[in-house]
């Protein structure tokens, strides 16, 4: 099992909070995540922030925490995990308060080979197919080639490369991830090209800063920051 | 038989091109992004059916955004043409593929022109041509609009299509785009609208695809029970749960791969990737950080020290000798060979050529600056224009291609009126066509040249250049307050496709210069003309239609003096003052000729000493920058008017419009004339 962003246990947590959190509330504060993971305020908007680059979550200064469709999206998933070795955990024998605790460490850590083997495992034990764990498709695959990261950086990114376009240097090159936001300018950007997956080319900065000069299907395409900081793409390495 | 072929690609593609030779018709072409504002039509030449060809304006999706893309798609959902010729861009396929996509999915017959094949040759790639056709379904003909090649066999094949489907047989069959998974919610909601089909006059697969996507417009428009549609948005729930995504991507996404699949299998691109193309490394320059902005104001530089300078004067007094010389000498002998009376040669010789001749000479001058204006557009530069001034129209609340139908502005308020179609958020249009008229168009220029020699003769283009610079500003201070108050709200995204440089063809330059300026030509012929003999009338004879002595009993010189307390703040309370703002609504170089027929000097141009000698008993300095300061800003003429109501498409922003420049322009004279009185000028 791989995501489009191989998050650090931090951030992957941090999503599954703010999942639970969702569920219950109504509007969610940067404070109640704090309170619920028990630690400093700070530390909870700092590492926020991340997932806000990510596109993982939306927030406006000082406004409640959404979700977004990726976010809710890969914060299920990683509850799936967790649901999925919580089971195997207690099938083996373990006493459910332990199981818990191990399946909040393992969910981060295990490979997806072994992942599937356990999924495929629980399932053949109950004889239920558990589609959470076999459906896979190319909104989770698209990063599936980037390699996991050791876990020392412990603010969660770990090295995935995905960046929102506006913070791409000129000249360079990465591959459409997701292009966030809803109504006519994700529709138009979609018509203009921007395919998940396809590739765009940073070509250039307007002289005074904004808009910019993007390369994508073989044309040049532009448009501001503004709409550069909706559109996901991970960084391609030379 | 009779058949509509319509016209239908990407903007840029080349469409227009290729619509004038297929008619023969002298149709204009931008290399800017939406130069068809308007659906066109002509007729084919050297086809002996009749077949009518629609030039609709270009889109990249049958998901419309702007206004022009609007026209665009109703036009192709509800007329239904016989046969739609899906213009592509051969060296940009992959984009261009998307909307053929889709309009495959309309159900209606589809050929492919594959133009800028030249382009394609140069640059030394391959395409498999009958791969191509085969892998989308589709007969594709190679063509280069710009040269005429391949326009007939796109004209023979497109007939044989038209008549194949006249006898019902029909080559609008649906691609394979989408994969089973997909597939199964599509011909889901396709069969749950089957029992609705009664109202749905759209092909019903593309209204499932529609529905599913959630395009608003096509659910206002086809009124489905409540109770369906709820069904249809659990279905897009649904798939979007299970691809992980908004339906609008994975439709988009599908629909890319699809194309990625036939395009890697058939053509073959010799330049890499990241190699530079010429278009590129011009780029490199025209936009680099330090270069852009001084290069683009040298640009505006040269144009306007072309047309305004030694060469437009030059032209100007060119035609004021041949028609209040050469042509009035040679008129006013036949009539009084003639034995003409002496109200008809007044008539003639004061009134219509008079008022003529003060408009015909801007005719060349104006040409001029269409013509630059046409270059730029067609080279590809203007797009580039937007790009760097995008910025700076954002403070404005504007987007870059507001730029556009200003810059136009300041030839004619027409064409650049018409120009806002391509802003696609409708306050944005609205601010912009409200602001363009500040921007001085050629027909103020004789104002300016009147008052500035009478009373400026030694700083003569740096008052003229202030005006100028005033329109400018104060069209920005309109616009951070008109944002602020009636038309609140964000400024639409920014969102363009830079085309590659083209070097424009003398003939495409020419056509679309000529295509703007005979609406200005048309004006002189028409409005000028009626304006001129309403004047000459008005001011010959009084309300018992006797002709009078002096102008100032005349039916004008009443109606002058009934409006003119309205000017006295201003400076300019005298009637004749009065009549010339007045008949200044009827076309702006009216107020020169009334000006002229006023003071009673029969034929007048802004070079006559005579008129200056007169206006100077009337004027002072201060209250002749006061005048031309109103002059500026005050309601457009009676054709721009006219264009605004069009384009605003309602009575009350269109006398807001008018109103809101009227009041401006009188306030700022106000300050003027006040403020410059207090200071003792």
């Amino acid at each position: 099992m791989t995501n489009t962003f191989d998050l650090s246990s931090a951030l992957e947590d941090y999503l599954e909070v703010i999942l639970e959190l969702d569920e219950k509330k109504e509007e969610i504060r940067v404070t109640d995540i704090a309170k619920r993971l028990n630690i400093a305020k700070s530390t909870a908007t700092i590492t926020v922030n991340k997932l806000k680059k990510l596109g993982l979550v939306i927030q406006e200064s000082y406004g409640p925490v959404e979700l977004t469709r990726a976010g809710k999206e890969y914060a299920e998933e990683v509850r799936g995990r967790h649901l999925l070795l919580h089971k195997f955990l207690i099938e083996l024998g373990v006493d459910y308060k332990t199981a818990e605790k191990d399946a909040c460490l393992m969910e981060h850590i295990l490979s997806p080979v072994t992942m599937k083997r356990i999924a495929e495992f629980v399932n053949q034990e109950n004889g239920i197919e558990q589609e959470h764990t076999t459906k896979t498709h190319r909104y989770r695959d698209a990063g599936s080639g980037i390699t996991i990261g050791t876990a020392d950086d412990e603010m969660g990114l770990r090295s995935t490369g995905v960046k929102s376009l506006n913070e791409l240097r000129v000249g360079e090159k990465g591959n459409i991830i997701r292009i966030a936001g809803k109504g006519a300018i994700h529709r138009r950007i979609l018509d203009m090209g921007a395919a998940t997956g396809s590739e765009v080319v940073v070509k250039g900065i307007a002289p005074l800063g904004d808009p910019i000069e993007v390369t994508l299907k073989g044309y040049n395409l532009s448009f501001r920051k503004e709409e550069a900081k909706q559109i996901f793409v991970e960084v391609c390495r030379k | 038989m009779s058949f509509r072929f319509a016209l239908v690609g990407n903007p840029n593609s080349g469409k227009t091109s290729l619509f004038n030779e297929i008619t023969g018709n002298t149709q204009y072409v931008g290399n800017w992004p939406g130069v068809t504002v308007e659906k066109k039509e002509g007729r084919a030449k050297k086809i002996k059916d009749d077949v009518k060809i629609i030039d609709l304006p270009g889109i990249y999706s049958l998901s419309p955004y702007t206004l022009e893309e609007i026209i665009a798609r109703d036009y192709l959902v509800d007329e239904k043409p016989d046969v739609v010729i899906n213009i592509i861009d051969a060296t940009n396929i992959e984009r261009n593929l998307y909307l053929t996509t889709q309009l495959v999915e309309l159900g209606l017959p589809v050929v492919i022109a594959l133009n800028m094949m030249d382009e394609v040759e140069a640059a030394e790639d391959k395409i498999d041509i009958d791969a191509l056709a085969k892998s989308l379904g589709i007969p594709i003909i190679p063509t280069i609009a710009t040269k005429g090649r391949g326009v007939n066999e796109l004209m023979q094949k497109s007939l044989q299509i038209a008549q194949t489907a006249a006898v019902g047989s029909t080559t609008g069959k649906s691609l394979d785009i989408f994969n089973k998974g997909i597939g199964k919610y599509i011909s889901e909601t396709e069969s749950a609208l089957a029992a609705h089909l009664q109202d749905i006059p759209f092909n019903p697969r593309w209204v499932a695809l529609k529905l599913l996507e959630g395009d608003l417009k096509i659910i206002d428009r086809l009124n489905l029970p409540g109770k369906l549609l709820q069904e249809i948005g659990q279905r897009r729930d649904m798939l979007e749960e299970e691809y992980g995504s908004d339906a609008e991507t994975i439709i988009a996404d599908t629909r890319y791969d699809f194309i990625s699949g036939i395009v890697k299998k058939t053509i073959e691109r010799k330049r890499s990737q990241g190699a530079l193309s010429t278009s590129d490394k011009i780029d490199k320059v025209v936009t680099n950080r330090l270069l852009a902005i001084p290069l683009f104001l040298a640009v505006m530089f040269v144009v306007f020290k072309i047309t305004f300078g030694a060469l437009g004067s030059f032209t100007i007094d060119w035609v004021d000798v041949l028609i209040n010389e050469t042509i009035a000498g040679t008129i006013s002998g036949w009539l009084e060979a003639a034995g003409a009376t002496e109200w008809l040669y007044a008539l003639i010789i004061d009134g219509i050529l008079a008022g003529l001749s003060s408009i015909l000479v801007f005719v060349p001058q104006i040409m001029i600056l269409f013509l630059f204006l046409a270059f730029l557009e067609d080279s590809g530069y203007m797009a580039r224009a937007a790009f760097i001034m995008d910025r700076l129209f954002k403070r404005l609340g504007l987007s870059g291609k507001s730029f556009i139908p200003m810059l136009m502005g300041f030839g004619c308020s027409v064409p650049a009126i018409m120009a806002t179609r391509t802003l696609e958020n409708e306050k944005d249009r609205r601010l912009t066509i409200i602001l363009t008229p500040f921007m001085s168009c050629g027909a103020k220029l004789p104002i300016y040249a009147l008052f500035a020699g009478a009373f400026f003769a030694n700083n003569q283009s740096l008052v003229v250049f202030s005006v100028y610079l005033l329109g400018i500003v104060i069209a920005i201070l309109s616009g951070i307050i008109l944002r602020k108050t009636v038309l609140k709200g964000e400024p639409a995204p920014f969102l363009m496709e830079l085309p590659p440089y083209r070097i424009p063809t003398g003939k495409g330059l020419l056509i679309h210069m000529w295509d703007r300026g005979k609406a200005f030509i048309k004006k002189a012929g028409t409005v000028i003309f009626a304006a001129a003999v309403f004047i000459w009338f008005f001011q010959t004879f009084d309300f018992s239609l006797k002709m009078v002595e002096d102008p100032a009993n005349s039916i004008l010189g009443v109606i002058g003096r009934g409006i003119a307390p309205i000017f006295s703040p201003l400076g300019f309370g005298d009637w004749k003052s009065a009549v010339a703002i007045f008949t200044g609504l009827l076309a702006k170089e009216a107020v020169v000729t009334t000006m002229g027929i006023l003071h009673g000097l029969g034929e007048v141009t802004e070079s006559s000493t005579s008129l200056i000698g007169a206006m100077q008993t009337y004027f002072t300095p201060l209250k002749a920058y006061a005048f031309m300061a109103f002059t500026l800003l005050y309601m457009p003429c009676i054709a721009a008017f006219g264009v605004i109501k069009r384009e605003m498409n309602s009575w009350k922003w269109t006398w807001f419009a008018v109103g809101f420049q009227t009041a401006v322009a009188w306030l700022v004279a106000f300050v003027i004339y006040q403020v410059g009185s207090l200071l003792g000028f």
